[in-house]
């Protein structure tokens, strides 16, 4: 399964330099693939994000489309993309992304629980022990340090097996040893359960785990390099 | 965890969360309900309440006989089963007739009543001393004492002449044939005499006519026929004395005598004619401002026995409802009864129903008023709730959250502070139209057991409709925007 931008790009309003708009993104065309780890690397500005939300179905493109296989995401109504983002691409937001209501566990659990599903307990629980947070199941996200709510979050998207995970600057906020248990755990995720990666950063410690690295720059992917695997 | 645990879950955790923003929420729906529940529950009990209160103005619908009818107990109660008891405040029945008080050389006029009804029909009786508890006892008129100084515990012998002029009855009217009553006596040598005297309307002889066959014809037989003996009797009153106005007829002395008899016996078992007397102790003095100080009361018993008739002039009703119901009440017992006619006191139903129609305008439209200032405070701290959930809700909706799943949240949200609310409101809605009823109206109200879930379905009604507007906030949140990093 294949996810891919074709021409998409992003306008937003915003008075620059005399234009009344300013586009984020310039048309691009970029395929995901199963079994892949993409890093999408670039300067703060340079539209990373916007390029991500745009993939993962949570920003209309101004133009373009984004197609998962067949289906042109943007042309489904909200219960439809919704149901298929949840079932099909997991997020990992930048910044924090826990909601203080629910416990650790809960907040992982929440994506599938939206649409009353179950995940496998030992896939979670693998997960949570992998990225080290398997002891703050029952703690509050307010109990716990950046690091570890940003490895909650990533616990949440990769327990839900989802066809594309997009996380957008997973490591910013984590020491080198975690930083290296992510990106592997990213990596294993990938190449074992045959699944794509797209991780947007500006750290350099993502090359070595990287199949495929985009760099961009205002708004334009201006290099794409593979790695062999 | 099921979908729905977790869904009950975020909502109570959302609220417990946002305790202080809940609470004022629910303060507002809360105080909102408890108003509505009670400005509805006084609504509907304002009728009650204000009829109870209109009472105390005097009877709102009078009983009549119909033409050629007569009306008594038996019928006034037949045609009171068309009020329904709860409605029926008094019902005072009046019978009104003409006493002679001889020692004072004057007449007054009587009313036979229901003492127990009239402190219901006519609370602003003012009376000094009491009201008449046992027979034998009358009720003055403040009037009536003043003019013939007459104090509480004074006795007074009343007289009740029963062929006269009753108050109620012009002259024309009473101009009736006269009762007519008939006697007999031993005449001479022990043959009865047969007399049959014919009254007009002051109780004087009218006409005589005698049957003396018995008697001597050329004697005692003569005073059937004589015109002067039979002339003299015309115009007087009974009972009759011999040598005083009436002379016996020559040679017939005896038969004078027995006609004389005759007639006085039968002025005296005759229960038309007998005047009665009874001696009356004065248990309180009337006030009232009308014409009732001009009345002597006494119990429909003594009215009875002293005219010894059942006979009522009129009820007068003190009912509690709006003027349809009067009028309807009104027609069917007009309708349901062979003997009596009801009416309407105009004057006074009128200005109940003016009056009932202004409070309730003015209860609806605090109501409304109410509604809204509880929707506009609810509706601002749902938004509020929704600015602060912000980024929540963005990365819900990032996780894979619907739109229409962030519109259940937060109308579940609103419709669980709704639920608190409402029973909230019921409960102490109840508590505040009982205390501004007590208060205000001087008696308690029954709870209307619909109130409760009246109550709940308004106020969550109420809570969903303030939080359209922050919802359609909530699912406008773009979560690419919001999630942009902190």
């Amino acid at each position: 399964m294949i996810l891919k931008a074709e021409n998409s790009s992003k306008r937003y309003f915003r008075k620059t330099g005399g234009a009344n708009y300013f586009l984020a993104v310039k048309p691009l065309n970029l395929a995901l693939s199963g079994g892949e780890i993409a890093v999408l690397m670039g300067r703060s500005g340079s539209g990373k994000t916007t390029l991500l939300n745009m993939l993962s179905g949570l920003l209309l493109p101004t133009e373009g489309k984004v197609r998962l296989g067949e289906t042109d995401l943007y042309s489904l109504n909200d219960k439809d993309l919704s149901r298929l983002r949840s079932e099909r691409i997991g997020v990992v937001p930048q910044g924090r992304s826990a909601i203080d209501t629910l416990t650790v566990l809960e907040n992982i659990i929440l994506p599938a629980k939206l649409y009353g599903r179950t995940l496998p307990v030992e896939n979670v629980r693998q997960w949570m022990e992998q990225l080290g947070i398997a002891h703050l199941r029952d703690a509050r996200p307010a109990e716990l340090s950046g690091g570890e709510l940003r490895r909650m979050a990533i616990v949440r998207a990769l327990a839900q097996s989802p066809d594309f995970l997009f996380a957008d600057e997973p490591t910013g906020d984590l020491d080198d040893e975690n930083t290296h248990l992510v990106l592997s755990a990213f990596r294993e995720y990938a190449h074992a359960q045959k699944k794509a990666v797209f991780i947007v950063t500006h750290e350099n410690d993502a090359f070595d785990y990287a199949d495929v690295i985009y760099q961009m720059d205002a708004g334009k992917i201006v290099s794409t390099t593979s790695q062999a695997k | 965890m099921t979908k729905r645990r977790m869904f009950l879950r975020m909502i109570t955790a959302s609220l417990l969360r946002r305790r202080s923003r809940m609470l004022i929420a629910l303060l507002s729906i809360g105080i909102g309900a408890t108003i509505l529940a009670g400005l509805v529950t006084i609504y509907v009990d304002v009728p009650r309440q204000m009829g109870a209160q209109f009472r105390s103005y005097g009877a709102n619908m009078l009983l009549l006989p119909k033409e050629g009818e007569t009306l008594n107990s038996k019928s006034l109660s037949e045609a009171l089963e068309a009020v329904p008891k709860d409605a029926l405040v008094g019902a005072a029945p009046y019978r009104y007739v003409r006493l002679d008080m001889t020692t004072r050389q004057q007449s007054f006029t009587a009313a036979g009543t229901d003492f127990s009804q009239i402190v219901k029909t006519s609370p602003y009786f003012s009376v000094d001393g009491a009201y008449p508890s046992e027979t034998r006892q009358v009720l003055v008129g403040k009037e009536i004492a003043d003019t013939i100084d007459v104090k509480v515990g004074s006795t007074m012998e009343l007289t009740y002449q029963p062929v006269q002029h009753v108050s109620d009855k012009t002259p024309e009217e009473s101009r009736v044939p006269g009762a007519s009553l008939s006697g007999k006596a031993e005449g001479f040598g022990g043959g009865i005499v047969y007399v049959t005297a014919v009254l007009d309307e002051e109780a004087k002889i009218a006409s005589v006519s005698i049957d003396a066959s018995t008697q001597t014809p050329e004697y005692g037989g003569r005073v059937a026929e004589d015109e002067g003996f039979l002339n003299q009797l015309v115009g007087r009153s009974l009972p009759l004395t011999l040598g005083d106005g009436v002379d016996a007829l020559t040679g017939a002395t005896v038969t004078s005598s027995a006609v004389v008899d005759a007639l006085n016996s039968a002025a005296e078992t005759s229960a038309a004619t007998r005047p009665r007397t009874q001696n009356f102790t004065v248990t309180g003095i009337l006030t009232t401002g009308g014409e009732e100080e001009g009345y002597i009361f006494m119990s429909l018993r003594d009215m009875e026995t002293m005219t010894d008739s059942d006979q009522l002039d009129v009820a007068e009703l003190s009912v509690s409802a709006n003027v349809e119901q009067l009028e309807s009440y009104a027609a069917a017992m007009t309708e349901n009864s062979r003997s009596v006619q009801a009416r309407l006191v105009k004057r006074v139903a009128r200005s109940e129903a003016s009056v009932l129609e202004k409070l309730t305008a003015l209860v609806f439209l605090v109501t409304l008023v109410v509604l809204l200032l509880t929707m506009i405070c609810v509706s601002t701290t749902m938004m509020a709730v929704v600015s602060e959930r912000r980024r929540e809700i963005g990365l819900r909706k990032a996780l894979g959250a619907s739109d229409s799943s962030i519109r259940a949240e937060f109308l579940g949200e609103g419709l669980f502070l709704g639920l608190l609310g409402g029973v909230m409101g019921a409960i102490l809605g109840f508590v505040f139209a009982q205390v501004v009823s007590v208060n205000v109206f001087g008696s308690s109200i029954t709870f209307q057991p619909l109130l409760l879930p009246a109550a709940i379905i308004v106020s969550m009604a109420i809570a969903a409709a303030s939080c359209l507007l922050p919802i359609k906030r909530a699912v406008a949140i773009d979560p690419a925007i919001v999630l942009k990093g902190e």
